[in-house]
């Protein structure tokens, strides 16, 4: 099968609004226009969904030969397939012989996808195994191996999350990853058994931009206090409106970041381990840690970040009840889907620990969902905050003004921002979340991919 | 208590008088959230409350679609009371101002069960929903199995399934009660 790495010439449009982009990043702006641009997201889908890596799923939803689910790569459906040979297959959801969607449903479990148009017919690892009236329609001249379901030529899996490119060259999973694969290790590494998804991604749509949801979680700390305040106040969560200059911020590179939050520091020893209960957290197997990870993890571990271009993760301790003691802790990944210029799915999984019992598991994924999902009483406002800047996009005067958002803090905070020299794991660390650092590479890194695709990476040494 | 799956159509006559309670008791609810009296719907909520709203998939067996394991909301009445604290706080940036929505409940069957203080209630909900300043309005379809227990004060919220006819949703979140 031929695979067509995506072209890297751009639309001349885009290259001059990228250059525009990019002089703006230097003065610490963004001009408002790529957040709803029809040139834009084209490209978007091209350069970045058409080469980085990007998550497809995790095993625990795949667990049995013959399971499926359907999932999206930029705006492009795929099937996630688990073969009679325990492979992992992502398959373009569009039969060969006219396009017709072979994969109508979410999830399953089949050896085969059957086209409901003419009946030609797929295993689930993409061959084509039938084709209707054969004698008659084709005899022996079709080639099976030509007219396969496209594949996605590269697939791979850390911790159980399933990544794919469609670009047959460029960086490996691990290249592309660097640092981001360190940080994923203190997040979902820390027990052999892993993690599992609670259940299946719950979705909804947002009259956002995807990379609104990617920048927030690269490393907004300013917002918390703010727009979350509402969940301090009625005790879900301390210390909201403070917490902002005590976090940690980690650039690992290629548009992948992580806050970490001080909990030892601030709330003492019983906040190791993202506050765990000393039961859980004895399970947890810290012997593949190096000794920087170890640190981190026990006294000021990731609390939310983001892998470029479009996962996002967030882990958190939160009151079973508030007022009393026992603690759940939560672990969400989400997709800021593309949809369009203006628009995106947001898809949600809650995580648990493959070893907690079913009422552990219950809590976290109650709590999860209860803090960070549709009725979550943290993202019900983001999900609206995030709708303003599509609409200035497209605001007539705001063009004329050639609107730019402020990422000001990083020249204007007067808070020691400097990268820490003791800092031995990869990428850099800085002592605070004042700054906007993160979100300014974020946009840096989607310029440099727009431009150049995945070979955007930069492999990191050592 | 489980929510357990829907009870198959209810055929069987249901004293209009009981019939009659469960549809006052529905509009009751409905238009107390349309009109913003959320503390005084909590008043109809019974303390055992479990609130539900699985996660539906597309899936070629219906049996399948609804993962009942799975959920976007699994509250209980300390889950809905911090809900209304959050709301009340001022801050709660999502809803203010509230959601403008008309809530229009029909198709209602009532049956009862082994336990004669409670009663299984299927009810069809189409909420409208206008938010904020937006200039289109949201529509959430969505199918209710409860239970309600029969009190000396009147019926009471026991559990409730919301059956969303979407799979993915179209409004951006869920801060209104179904």
């Amino acid at each position: 099968m031929t695979v067509t790495t995506p072209a890297t010439s751009l639309d001349a449009d885009v290259a001059v609004t990228l250059d525009g982009v990019e002089q703006a990043l230097d003065n610490h702006r963004l001009p408002v226009g790529i957040f709803n641009d029809e040139a834009v997201f084209k490209a978007e889908m091209d350069q970045i969904f058409g080469t980085c890596w990007v998550f497809v799923a995790h095993e625990s939803e795949l667990p049995k030969a013959g399971d499926f689910v359907q999932r999206r790569i930029g705006v492009d459906p795929v099937i996630v397939t688990r073969d009679g040979n325990g492979g992992v297959n992502v398959l373009s959801n569009y039969c060969r012989h006219r396009g017709t969607q072979v994969c109508q449903t979410d999830a399953g479990n089949s050896r085969f996808f059957k086209c409901p148009y003419h009946g030609w017919t797929y295993s689930n690892n993409g061959d084509l195994v039938g084709t209707p009236n054969k004698h008659g329609a084709y005899a022996d001249n079709l080639d099976s191996k030509e007219w396969a379901l496209y594949r996605a030529p590269r697939v791979e899996s850390r911790f159980g999350f399933i990544f794919a490119s469609l670009a047959a060259e460029g960086p490996t999973l691990d290249e592309y990853l660097g640092g981001a694969g360190w940080m994923l290790q203190m997040m979902v590494g820390l027990h052999p058994d892993g993690m599992r998804v609670a259940g299946p991604p719950e979705r909804y749509k947002l009259k956002s931009n995807w990379k609104t949801g990617a920048e927030n979680f690269a490393g907004d700390t300013y917002h918390v206090g703010t727009l979350h305040y509402s969940n301090e106040e009625i005790g879900l969560a301390p210390g909201l409106k403070s917490n902002v200059e005590v976090t940690r911020s980690y650039d690992f590179g290629n548009g992948h970041y992580t806050i970490g939050f001080p909990f030892v520091e601030l709330a003492g020893p019983f906040a190791a381990f993202w506050g765990y209960d000393p039961e859980t957290a004895a399970k947890f197997d810290l012997s593949g840690l190096d000794e920087t990870q170890r640190h981190m993890v026990e006294n000021e571990p990731p609390i939310v970040g983001t892998i470029f271009p479009n996962l996002s993760f967030l882990r958190s301790p939160v009151p079973v009840r508030v007022g009393e003691m026992e603690m759940a802790v939560i672990t969400t990944f989400r997709q800021w889907q593309p949809v369009g210029p203006g628009e995106m799915e947001l898809w949600n999984w809650q995580f648990v620990w493959t070893f907690q019992d079913e009422q552990q598991a219950l809590d976290a994924y109650v709590a999860g969902q209860f803090t960070f999902g549709s009725a979550g009483t943290f993202e019900v406002d983001d999900t609206v905050a995030w709708e303003g800047a599509p609409k200035a996009a497209k605001s007539p005067w705001m063009r004329r003004q050639e609107m730019e958002f402020s990422f000001g803090q990083a020249h204007m905070s007067p808070v020691n921002r400097e990268p820490d020299p003791t800092y031995t794991g990869p990428g850099i660390k800085r002592p605070t979340g004042f700054g906007e650092h993160n979100q300014i590479s974020f946009y840096r890194q989607w310029v440099k991919t727009l431009r150049q695709g995945a070979q955007a990476t930069r492999v990191q040494e050592g | 208590m489980a929510i357990t799956e829907a009870s198959p159509a209810a055929t069987a006559p249901v004293d209009t008088q009981l019939l009659a309670s469960v549809n006052q008791f529905l509009a009751l609810e409905a238009k107390l959230l349309d009109e913003g009296r959320e503390e005084e719907w909590l008043d109809l909520l019974d303390e055992e409350l479990l609130y539900v709203v699985p996660i539906r998939l597309a899936t070629e067996n219906r049996a399948d679609e609804i993962q009942r394991g799975a959920f976007r909301i699994r509250d209980t009445k300390y889950h809905v009371r911090m809900r209304l604290q959050r709301l009340a706080t001022g801050n709660a940036y999502s809803e203010i101002p509230p959601s403008r929505t008309m809530r229009l409940v029909g198709s209602v069957l009532v049956q009862r069960t082994a336990d004669a203080d409670v009663v299984d209630v299927t009810s069809a909900l189409l909420v409208y929903r206008q938010r904020g300043i937006d200039d289109h309005f949201d529509l959430i379809p969505c199918r209710r199995n409860d239970t309600l227990r029969l009190t000396a004060e009147g019926p009471r919220l026991l559990t409730r399934e919301v059956v969303l006819t979407e799979v993915g949703l179209a409004t951006p979140n869920l801060g209104i009660f179904l």
